[in-house]
């Protein structure tokens, strides 16, 4: 053995950090944010749309959903440039998790416009709703009930997902720690301290969220599982 | 472009060949230990995990803690942290090595969850009317519970199995030679990275489509089965 754990010098750095915690929940909810828009711009094509369309979504999805997102990041960071196209690390990484995140994020709102049954959207109209009143009382509290775990649940993976970005030298959570890492050589402080860090986010996250979700939109979301 | 043309039958040398199907292999066999050892230490876990006894209580509290730290710990961090760990306590260097268990380590956590969450789905007029029939635990998993929970725990441990096929590229980042890793080698050999990154998303590509859609089948079919 002959190694002692030394956080002293580690704890000096926990600003900086917390500081990259934030940069990392900026990267997770601007990718979740614009996944959900593409997902959903992608979920109401493959549900009204006609066959051609479908197949080119359904291929998207696929093709998406069965790659590993650092390919694909690496792809857009490293052969884009082919074509003339140079992105920074920050960009590259976004937009890699914003294409990755709309390809399950569609799955998922497409399962959530499936759950809404013929019937209520009969008995709205019967009741003379107006197409706003009928989004805002019918489609919307079904839909985000039958969605809001799924979604929080991919948000969480999502937030997992940032510490990916390091690899490209942008400096969030676990990029910071590669920095701290690299001048102070205590690793398995740091990083058993930046796992620790992202234990804290989710779980407040999953908090959060749980807490949303309950007075919301009545969705069940345990804290621990 | 035109370039880009020039290039591929240098790419495709018998050499390359032969070294992304060896790193394919590696990727695959990282996912197939850890899916293996996932599924029955995970398997383990849920079933410990709903035991009664008192004396099993501390048991049962650490497989919670092991379960909640290891689902929120982003893979690329945890990876690293054993790496280092194992470093100091010097018990091997073996790159591929330290991946694996790594690899076991979080996908017990995982399939754990599923594993559990397809025990809970069972109802519970189930358990109470084995407990009538005076069936000891074990018998009650074996042959009320699990012949019913199967159906649920299947299809998402088929989409775990496609997640660790891709979570496997974040190993590259600690130096284990598998697909990702080959293909940053031949991106520095000098080949274009749209060509060899490009190849490198289609292997992916065809080693988790199978999955994908046996899973969906089966999903399908186990649906149409329980109505």
């Amino acid at each position: 053995m002959g190694y002692t754990l030394v956080y002293t010098q580690v704890l000096e750095f926990l600003p900086y950090l917390i500081k990259g915690a934030w940069i990392s929940l900026q990267i997770a909810i601007l990718a979740f944010f614009g996944g959900m828009f593409f997902g959903l711009i992608l979920a109401t094509v493959r549900t009204f749309g006609n066959n051609i369309s479908n197949k080119i979504v359904i291929c998207y999805v696929t093709f998406f959903t069965n790659t590993p997102q650092l390919v694909q990041i690496y792809f857009l960071f490293f052969a884009l440039p082919e074509f003339g196209i140079l992105l920074s690390p920050y960009i590259a990484v976004l937009l890699g998790m914003t294409l990755n995140a709309a390809a399950y994020l569609c799955e998922i709102q497409r399962a959530g416009f499936l759950s809404i049954r013929q019937n209520e959207l009969d008995a709205a109209k019967t009741l003379n709703f107006s197409l706003f009143q009928q989004v805002k009382y019918v489609i919307l509290p079904h839909i985000m009930r039958v969605l809001f775990p799924p979604l929080s649940n991919h948000y969480i993976i999502m937030t997992l997902g940032t510490s990916m970005a390091a690899i490209f030298g942008v400096e969030e959570l676990t990029g910071r720690a590669f920095n701290i890492n690299s001048e102070t050589f205590r690793s398995v402080e740091i990083f058993s301290i930046t796992a620790l860090i992202y234990i804290v986010i989710t779980f407040i996250a999953t908090f959060l969220l749980a807490i949303i979700g309950r007075y919301f939109f009545k969705a069940k979301i345990r804290i621990i599982q | 472009m035109e370039r880009l043309i020039e290039e591929i039958p240098n790419f495709f040398t018998i050499w390359n060949v032969i070294f992304l199907a060896k790193a394919m292999g590696v990727t695959f066999l990282l996912t197939a230990i850890g899916c293996l050892v996932g599924f029955s230490v995970g398997g383990l876990l849920a079933i410990f995990r709903k035991t009664k006894s008192i004396y099993l209580l501390p048991l049962r509290i650490f497989i919670v803690i092991y379960t909640e730290i290891f689902r929120r710990v982003p893979f690329l961090v945890s990876l690293l942290l054993f790496f280092y760990v194992f470093q100091i306590i010097k018990i091997s260097d073996d790159l591929f090595l330290i991946a694996t268990i790594t690899v076991c380590i979080i996908a017990t956590a995982y399939i754990g969850e599923i594993i559990r969450s397809g025990i809970e789905s069972i109802n519970q007029t189930q358990w109470d009317a084995a407990t009538a029939m005076n069936f000891t635990y074990y018998q009650t998993l074996r042959e009320v519970i699990f012949p019913q929970a199967w159906k649920v725990i299947l299809p998402p441990a088929f989409g775990f199995f496609i997640m660790f096929i891709k979570d496997t590229a974040l190993a590259s980042q600690i130096g284990v030679m598998e697909l990702t890793f080959a293909a940053k080698i031949l991106n520095n050999k000098g080949f274009s990275p749209l060509l060899s990154f490009g190849t490198i998303l289609i292997l992916y590509f065809i080693l988790s489509f199978p999955l994908d859609r046996f899973g969906k089948y089966m999903e399908r079919k186990l649906a149409s089965n329980k109505n």
